[in-house]
């Protein structure tokens, strides 16, 4: 009895679950893409790893220079 | 009889005179390899394979846990050791750095999450080290959402759990997968109540974590899910898994939508980060390698060779100038 019980409490979550999941709000991917490019779009100019560093003195990880003020 | 008029012809070759050949062109061959890689530091003195790493949020410094149980916080800029912190037990598979920069957390194989606050000092630092979270299987990834006062793991039992890091109370648990949860990551929304996990069972859930329901799950992996990470822009996220592929899953369209693999990549992705923009995706590899994917194009934009074992974890510092890859052969690598 006690089984049943836990059984019929379990495939109950399980079917809650998946109506929340059934449940929810889907945007087409044309413009959930197109959300993706314009992000891209508007932070490129800042992404150091893609455009590099506009002088190496930016870079905080350059070789320090070995010449240094007495 | 050819090989007899070699030698012949260049009597000048020494044994010597060749050792000094072999020598120098060893250091032109790591010259032209530094070259290639653009490695700017190489965080150098652990003995054992490093597991994991976490940059702090002043983008200088970067803790690592190794698999002979060490815990070692860095200094990027100058690639020196800072402190050293021992486990009680070997293969520390996960940790992280505290937001405030003050703490470090850091667990695996003993099942527990470690607070060590920093800096340490010798004579204290029993008092300033302190066990948060207790799960009943290795413990393989831990992050503080945005806060030092709560932790947040994923574990080899199956669940997710988030813990109060002063009490060492759990808050909330997460159940939902059906095997060992290997990734975590939190959703860079400035609530950041939304988190997604990856896990042996193929899946990745994304999380409500006030309610500790799984919200959304993704499994079109054809085995492990081992790395997840959202896009910075919040509205999807990648993952990376055994076999061999890199998905990115859009979390309003609720699907996959692009695929980042090629035939002749074969290894597990055991990690991957976005960069700044999110229009690269980085990955590192079982076959030793750290691969670089164009989001938008889907094809691969470069490949680093550097490491000479399995990469095990990579992550962009938290301003984007700089990506470092941590390896089982013993070294953490910092290409700017």
């Amino acid at each position: 009895m006690d089984m049943m019980v836990s059984t019929l409490q379990q495939q109950r979550s399980v079917t809650e679950q998946l109506r929340r999941e059934a449940a929810i709000k889907r945007i087409p991917v044309s413009s959930a893409v197109a959300d993706i490019v314009k992000f891209i779009n508007e932070h490129e100019q800042e992404d150091c790893l893609l455009v590099g560093f506009s002088s190496q003195k930016v870079n905080p990880f350059r070789e320090k220079s070995s010449c240094t003020v007495l | 009889m050819a090989a007899d008029t070699a030698v012949a012809a260049t009597p000048e070759d020494t044994l010597e005179s060749l050792q000094r050949e072999v020598e120098a062109l060893k250091q032109k061959l790591d010259e032209e390899r530094q070259k290639l890689n653009d490695v700017r530091k190489i965080l150098k003195g652990h003995t054992a394979k490093v597991l994991c790493f976490d940059w702090s949020s002043d983008k200088r410094h970067i803790v690592t846990s190794t698999q002979d149980g060490k815990v070692t916080v860095w200094d990027a800029y100058a690639g020196t050791k800072e402190s050293t912190f021992s486990m009680p037990s070997t293969w520390v598979m996960a940790c992280a750095y505290a937001p405030s920069g003050g703490m470090v957390a850091a667990g695996g194989l003993d099942n527990k999450v470690t607070v060590f606050a920093l800096p340490a000092g010798e004579e204290e630092r029993a008092a300033r080290k302190r066990t948060v979270a207790t799960h009943t299987s290795y413990m393989s990834s831990c992050l503080f959402p945005n806060t030092d006062r709560q932790l947040l793991t994923g574990s080899g039992d199956g669940t997710c759990a988030l813990w109060d890091v002063e009490s060492g109370q759990l808050l909330q648990s997460f159940q939902a997968h059906a095997a060992d949860v290997l990734a975590l990551d939190l959703a860079p929304s400035d609530t950041g109540d939304t988190f997604v996990s990856g896990a042996c069972d193929r899946a990745a859930l994304v999380w409500d974590m006030r309610t500790g329901r799984a919200v959304q799950a993704f499994d079109a992996h054809d085995s492990d899910v081992n790395s997840v990470k959202f896009h910075p822009s919040g509205d999807s996220l990648a993952t990376g898994s055994d076999d061999s592929a890199c998905r990115l899953f859009d979390l309003r369209a609720d699907r996959e939508v692009a695929r980042y693999a090629k035939e002749s990549v074969l290894f597990a992705v055991t990690s991957v980060d976005w960069s700044v923009s999110g229009r690269l995706l980085f990955a590192g590899y079982g076959d030793y390698t750290l691969c670089g994917w164009d989001a938008l194009r889907g094809q691969r934009a470069f490949v680093l060779c550097g490491a000479e074992h399995r990469v095990s974890r990579v992550q962009r510092s938290p301003d984007g100038t700089a990506l470092a890859a941590s390896s089982w052969d013993t070294l953490v690598r910092i290409y700017a």
